[in-house]
């Protein structure tokens, strides 16, 4: 705890216990916020209550929250009910944003190491210092790179940043105008980035999918936890509230994963297979629809003479089918499909072959349908192909862009930024020696992951190994903790000790500890920023967050540090750091665009959007009706699209079509070839292809997050703590899923300590012997197990990423964390 | 004169556990005592076990049995049908807790769940048994609503600091309504399926009243004659087949 | 009896002995109780909100009442074999009424606020209301009887009717006793109209014991007795003591064997119980007694073991009773784990302390061994 003891003892810091008398002394009179506009839009709730709009921050969904605040302090959230997304509900973590704001681990100002040495059992030792000191600390530090041309030895990495526009201040200039290839890397590869995948290889959409559940008959999910875990979750639950309780007819729902949990409990069917066999799945669920006929020939096409030839086995001539929106098919059906027959993929995934038949004539004959995947499917080697595989399943039943059916997002219509960052690009920026150098996690490098977005989590092992051809000098850290969250975290717990680190949380995780320099980021309740929407039902949407509270302590807005920051940057770029002024400027200037389009609850200005809390225009303009695609003119969808404008907008292929066969795959053949040793015939269809299982133990280890899994905040959340596991019982650390098979075989005992141990390490666990798992599957959701963090987190539960191997779909590289595999025995 | 009561449609309901986290911090809860819980059973075997949930707000009784045990009648029921505890009577006996059929009782004074104890991190002052920075403006001991002093018994109290202030004659106590919204229980304005209604039971016209007719409206453990003011909704599709109400006469009939 | 002979007795190391354990455990008590509250216990909303406190103060109010039952033997029902203990038991009864009440005190959470409340908003309905004010009667009535007897009233009309009132208190006060268990429906271990007469039999054989110990205690061994005494201990005594405990045997073993049978909600603890080692010594210890007491020898050492042995069956009864959760779920997943604190083992301590200080005390300055001349 000397971590907190060091900060708390500090004379300027403030007691924990005294948080609400000294919120207003805590208040810098350098910050940035400005009070005066915040009546303007805070409404009167009862008596001196005051309601403010904001969003929350615990999950991508970006709920509109209605924040109270009675006598300067913080009491009570719920939803927005003018918020598409809330409508005025919650999730369970929503209501947690106050437990955040008044952390008493907090840290209380920008602070400095005086320890030189790093490791979990070295002391910082920080002092505080001023923000004055901090940005001259750190803006010393990149110019004097810069003026050896080594910029690119400055890395930031971000997480929760959605997008990297919605930090308040956009991060993607900085590295282009101070010219670094890591300002910024992203955490999307240890996210989501396998789906993003499949979508861009088959419809050429580099994107989450937005959906329109409310209409659709029949669900499909594999690994997408859609009622504990899956985004966005408050509105899944007011979806599934609606599909399963109030609609006619009544949505089926059919649900995929490897273990028991709430979605699969309230589902009509609950599938539960092999880990990383999704694909295999899904590949035996198209192979029945279309050898029983059920595809949409509306937007598949039909063979010439409408006689269905599929027959398992046989291989066809593409020229007898023709193609209407997709491109491939007979193609695939010959190199793959025509031989995964239900009874096959009973052998791969272990569900009996009638539960496959029955849930594909369902799937296929109930329109409209969704099949939607996420982590559960792709978090694998295979991930991309079980992607594809799930993603060609919408396809076939042409659910893409219908009504009850998926589609893609559209952005706000915001106005411009105080300034183009093109304007302020000096020499140095514009061809600087910086323009020679890839990105230090190798991302899109012959040798690295040449088709992934990010490779955060290979980013410490590069730094280590030097791979890159540099090693970075300088980091910093918005919103993420990779060497606590990445498979493999000592690498980066390594990787920090041989670089300058930045970080900016308000919390004292692992990364604050092995840092030089804090700079603490105000709560989501105390700051101004904006979010579009994370991809939702496709119309436009964008939210915005008004301070709730003035900052309890001396703390900062990430993007007014990064301004701050910026403007210690040497020529052009300070100045145009200088021009955005801060990150109410930013808003104020991006709310312009709200004038010309006016949102459907009346947003048209800065105010406006202030005071409701959200900008939307609904609907999502564009629908495929019956194999016809159409836009929006005002009315109806009555403007009938031509293929290229499909092509441009919607199906963005080589084909301007949905490729079974992909192009995106079909450009980079040799390297997929060369690094995934796939078959040259198959490499580019959804196909089916063992995962590689990591780890060496006999029990698949899998690691989900819980509805309670506050993006990482709840570790050091008490009333979080005591609710985190509640499927089984898991109220003082999550607890490890063990079938009593399992148990009785290793001499286990419910409540037991227990080793899980894979080829990279050991952890602690206490068993929960339960029906609920697989006999082959053992489960420990993720969140515990911290080092630092805060007087709850520390030393609570276990870490599970310390025995998950380092290991990435190469298409995706997307971290396979439920590919491991580990063994377990009574501790 | 309301009756208030709640109906939780188990149909709609995902056990997500929003309704407890608003609870908790409506009435600023510790962690583990929950006046609204979740319960989740697990039954049968792989590859189909039975994974279920049970929300569990206090019942609100007609009869409550905790009320009748009360020695000081610190417990005692409002003229709208609340079931509430006036902290300024309550001994401490704990008898209302033994005799509650539901378990939805809580002492102040017991050992942490998680440590360390939050009551140390945010001490108490005065009467209060502990003082979080994010407590609620709202503080009526002599109707068991907000921070509860030490050696009492609390429970839920249907946010009794929110209904009491709905206008007289309300059928039902809706999110939906921007007038009452500020009126509607912190779980029940919360739940996102919408799986929970609450409404005036006397009122023949009450949407609770609608959904307990149409869907069969059930309360758990009739047959201690408790009377829930708490009903559940369990799937009625049925064409009326239903498990009888042992209490569907009046004992004192 | 007109002796005043000194005690042979260890009485004089059993009241420093009292009066150190109870300094001692009533400081520990204090400091758990000042330093956290009840959260000195080890009990809770989500497992046993009625702990070891309870099963003290149940233990020793009924230890009272059993303790009533033999004095009035001799003072109600006019079995004069039974007088040279009646007045030692009376005292004995008002002692550990105190031990069980002031266990009861620190268990509950507002305890001078109960002196107020209650009277003032009477709860007719409340179990709990009519224990109290029965429990209260009857320690009035001990107190002026004990207080008749020791100016050596033993049979006027006033005294003897002070016998009758508090022989009928203390019925009644442990039957409400045992409706406050009795009548909780939500809880088949407990519920049953036939509790008051489960905890009647019980009571009998504790007092019993409670009268057998003390006399031996205060004479050292049958030897230094009193004639009367003696005969009284190798006599009825024995025989008495072993006929109620025979039924309270029985009350025990079919209790175990109906909740064993039946399958209501929370009758599962039975499983529980009988698995348990506790009970099995609970059920030898009386057993073992009953045929000890048979046989003729000194029921001095059956009167410890049926103490031991009812101790256990009382924190059986109440922990069991709540060991089943209520609507816990996944939270507490099989039946509740307590183990009492130290805190709340001291006040076990504390309470025997006070029986023994209080008994010691008796002995060496009200003449207890006093009874009415012309026996």
């Amino acid at each position: 705890m000397e971590i907190l003891k060091t900060k708390v003892t500090r004379r300027r810091f403030l007691q924990a216990s005294g948080v609400a008398g000294a919120a207003g002394a805590g208040y810098s009179a350098l910050s940035v916020v400005p009070a005066a506009s915040k009546e303007a839009h805070a409404q009167a709730a009862a008596g001196n209550t005051v309601v403010n709009k904001s969003i929350c921050g615990q999950c991508p969904a970006r709920c509109g929250i209605d924040v109270y605040t009675t006598n300067g302090k913080v009491h009570a959230i719920y939803g927005n009910n003018g918020h598409p997304i809330a409508n005025g509900k919650g999730c369970p973590k929503m209501h947690l944003g106050t437990y955040i704001l008044y952390d008493p681990d907090r840290f209380k100002g920008p602070m400095k190491r005086t320890n030189p040495k790093k490791g979990r059992d070295e002391d910082p030792k920080f002092v505080p210092i001023s923000w004055d000191e901090a940005f001259k600390t750190v803006g010393d530090r990149l110019n004097a790179l810069r003026d050896k041309g080594e910029s690119h030895r400055f890395g930031l990495f971000f997480g929760r940043g959605w997008g990297a526009s919605d930090v308040g201040v956009n991060i993607v200039p900085f590295g282009k105008l101070y010219g670094s290839p890591n300002v910024p890397i992203g955490h999307s590869s240890i996210c989501s980035d396998g789906s993003v995948l499949a979508k861009q290889c088959t419809d050429g959409n580099a994107s989450y999918s937005s959906y329109d559940y409310r209409n659709a008959n029949y669900l499909l999910m594999f690994g997408a936890n859609f009622l504990e875990a899956y985004r966005p979750y408050n509105n899944n639950l007011q979806v599934w509230g609606y599909i399963r309780g109030e609609k006619t007819p009544k949505t089926r729902v059919t649900y995929v994963d490897v273990h028991m949990n709430q979605t699969g409990a309230a589902a009509d069917r609950a599938l539960l297979l092999k880990p990383g066999t999704d694909g295999a799945l899904a590949l035996a669920i198209a192979h029945v629809i279309l050898t029983e006929g059920l595809w949409d020939r509306p937007f598949v096409g039909n063979f010439k003479d409408g006689e269905n030839k599929f027959k398992t086995g046989e291989k066809l001539d593409p020229s007898s089918f023709n193609e209407k929106w997709v491109s491939g098919l007979i193609e695939w059906w010959n190199v793959e499909l025509k031989d995964r027959t239900p009874k096959w993929a009973e052998g791969v995934t272990t569900i009996p072959a009638d539960l496959i038949i029955k849930t594909a004539r369902e799937f296929g004959s109930t329109r409209p349908a969704i099949a939607l995947f996420e982590r559960g499917a792709h978090t694998h080697s295979n991930g991309v192909l079980n992607g594809m595989a799930i993603h060609s399943l919408n396809a076939l039943v042409g659910s893409l862009f219908a009504e009850g059916g998926l589609g893609y997002q559209m952005g706000p219509a915001y106005g411009d930024a105080p300034a183009n960052p093109d304007d302020f690009m000096d020499a140095y920026a514009k061809e600087g020696p910086w323009k020679k150098f890839g990105r230090i996690d190798m991302q899109g490098h012959d040798d690295g992951y040449k088709m992934a977005k990010n490779m955060i989590q290979e980013a410490g092992a590069r730094q280590l190994d030097g791979k890159a051809g540099y090693k970075l000098d300088t980091a910093m850290f918005y919103m993420t903790n990779p060497c606590f969250s990445t498979p493999n975290a000592k690498d980066w717990e390594e990787a920090l000790k041989t670089m300058y680190v930045i970080d900016t949380s308000p919390f004292p995780g692992e990364t604050a500890w092995m840092a030089d320099l804090v700079l603490p980021d105000n709560t989501y309740l105390e700051r101004w920023q904006d979010a579009p929407t994370y991809p939702f039902q496709g119309f436009p949407l964008a939210q915005i967050r008004t301070p709730a509270i003035k900052p309890l302590y001396d703390t900062r807005t990430f993007g007014d540090v990064l301004i701050g920051i910026g403007k210690q940057i040497k020529g052009p770029t300070g100045e145009y750091y200088a021009k955005l002024g801060n990150v109410e400027n930013i808003l104020r200037h991006i709310a312009k665009g709200f004038e010309k389009t006016p949102g459907d609850n009346g947003v048209n200005s800065f105010e406006t959007w202030a005071k409701e809390g959200v900008w939307f225009k609904k609907p999502y303009v564009f629908r495929q009706v019956r194999g016809e695609f159409f836009k929006w003119d005002g009315k109806g969808y009555n403007i009938t699209m031509k293929p290229d404008e499909v092509k441009k907008d919607l199906l963005k292929t080589d084909s301007g079509k949905f490729e079974f066969k992909s192009s995106y795959m079909e450009h980079k053949k040799d390297w997929i070839l060369a690094k995934t040793g796939r078959n040259a015939e198959k490499y580019n269809f959804p196909h089916w292809e063992e995962p590689k299982y990591t780890g060496g133990g006999d029990l698949h280890f899998i690691s989900p997050k819980t509805a309670m899994h506050a993006e990482g905040r709840s570790g050091n959340l008490p009333n979080a703590i005591s609710m985190f596991q509640p499927t089984v019982g898991g109220k003082k650390q999550a607890l490890v899923e063990v079938h009593p098979s399992v148990a009785k075989a290793k001499g286990i005992a419910d409540g037991d300590s227990v080793k899980i141990k894979s080829s990279q390490g050991e952890i602690l666990a206490i068993a929960r012997v339960t029906e609920l798992t697989r006999p082959d599957v053992i489960v420990l959701p993720f969140e515990h197990g911290h080092w630092a963090h805060g007087r709850w987190a520390k030393g609570r539960g276990s870490h599970v990423d310390t025995i998950v191997v380092q290991q990435s779909d190469r298409i995706s590289g997307m971290a396979n964390y439920y590919s491991a595999k580990a063994s377990i025995e009574k501790a | 004169m309301a009756k208030w009561g709640m109906v939780i449609d188990l149909e709609k309901c995902t056990g997500c556990q929003a309704c407890s986290t608003a609870c908790q911090m409506e009435n600023n809860r510790l962690p583990g005592e929950n006046y609204q819980d979740v319960l989740y059973y697990t039954e049968g075997k792989q590859p189909a076990p039975t994974l279920s949930w049970f929300p569990r707000p206090c019942m609100h009784c007609e009869e409550p049995s905790c009320m009748h045990v009360c020695p000081t009648k610190a417990t005692f029921k409002t003229e709208d049908g609340v079931v509430l505890i006036d902290w300024n009577k309550c001994i401490g006996c704990k008898f209302c807790m033994i005799a509650c059929p539901y378990g939805v009782r809580f002492y102040t004074d017991e050992k942490p769940l998680i440590e360390p104890n939050i009551k140390s991190v945010f001490k108490g002052e005065g009467d209060l048994s502990w003082n979080p920075p994010y407590k609620g403006p709202q503080q009526d001991a002599s109707h068991g609503v907000g921070i509860q002093p030490n050696g009492v018994v609390s429970k839920c109290t249907f946010c009794y600091h929110k209904i009491s202030k709905a206008p007289k004659g309300t059928p039902d106590l809706s999110n939906d309504d921007p007038a009452l919204r500020e009126f509607v229980p912190a779980c029940v304005r919360t739940c996102a399926p919408t799986a929970r209604y609450f409404g005036d039971l006397d009122n023949p016209n009450s949407k609770v009243n609608r959904l307990i007719s149409a869907k069969k409206g059930v309360r758990l453990l009739d047959h201690t004659g408790n009377k829930p003011q708490v009903y559940y909704l369990t799937g009625g599709g049925a064409a009326g087949g239903a498990i009888p109400s042992s209490r569907a006469n009046d004992k004192k009939a | 009896m007109t002796t005043q002979t000194a005690a042979k007795g260890p009485v004089n190391t059993i009241m420093a002995a009292g009066l150190t354990g109870l300094v001692v455990s009533l400081g520990l008590v204090m400091v758990g109780l000042l330093q956290e509250g009840h959260a000195a216990f080890n009990t809770g909303s989500n497992g046993i909100t009625w702990g070891l406190p309870v099963v003290t103060y149940v233990f020793f109010v009924l230890t009272s009442t059993g303790l009533t039952f033999v004095a009035s033997l001799a003072m109600v029902f006019g079995f004069k074999d039974f007088y040279p203990i009646a007045k030692r038991c009376i005292w004995l009864a008002v002692v550990t009424l105190i031990a069980g009440f002031a266990s009861l005190a620190m268990e509950i959470g507002h305890p001078f606020r109960m002196l107020w409340a209650i009277p003032l908003s009477f709860q007719y309905l409340s179990p709990l209301n009519w224990m109290g004010v029965f429990y209260a009667a009857y320690l009035g009535l001990l107190l002026l009887k004990f207080h008749k007897v020791n100016g050596g009233d033993w049979d006027s009309g006033t005294s003897r009717q002070l016998g009758i009132a508090s022989f009928v208190a203390v019925v009644i006060a442990h039957g409400t006793l045992g409706g406050v268990f009795g009548s909780m429906a939500m809880r088949p271990m407990w519920y049953g109209g036939l509790v008051p007469i489960y905890f009647l039999l019980t009571a009998a054989v504790s007092g019993a014991a409670f009268a057998v110990l003390i006399t031996y205690l205060t004479y050292g061994n049958e030897a230094a007795m009193p004639e009367k005494v003696r005969t009284l201990m190798q006599g009825a005594m024995p025989k008495v003591f072993a006929a109620v405990l025979a039924v309270v045997i029985l009350a025990v073993v079919s209790r175990t064997v109906t909740g064993l049978w039946s399958n209501a909600d929370g009758l599962q603890v039975w499983d529980h119980i009988v698995a348990s080692p506790w009970f099995w010594i609970e059920l030898l210890l009386m057993v073992a007694a009953f045929f000890m007491l048979l046989t003729g020898s000194s029921p001095m050492w059956p009167a410890v073991m049926v103490i031991v042995s009812l101790f256990i069956g009382r924190y059986e009864f109440i922990i069991s009773g709540q060991l089943v959760p209520l609507f816990k779920g996944s939270w507490v997943p099989g039946l509740i784990s307590y183990t009492p604190s130290l805190t709340e083992w001291m006040l076990v301590v504390m309470a025997f302390s006070i029986v023994f200080f209080g008994w010691a005390f008796g002995e060496k300055s009200l003449n207890l061994e006093a009874a009415p001349k012309e026996q």
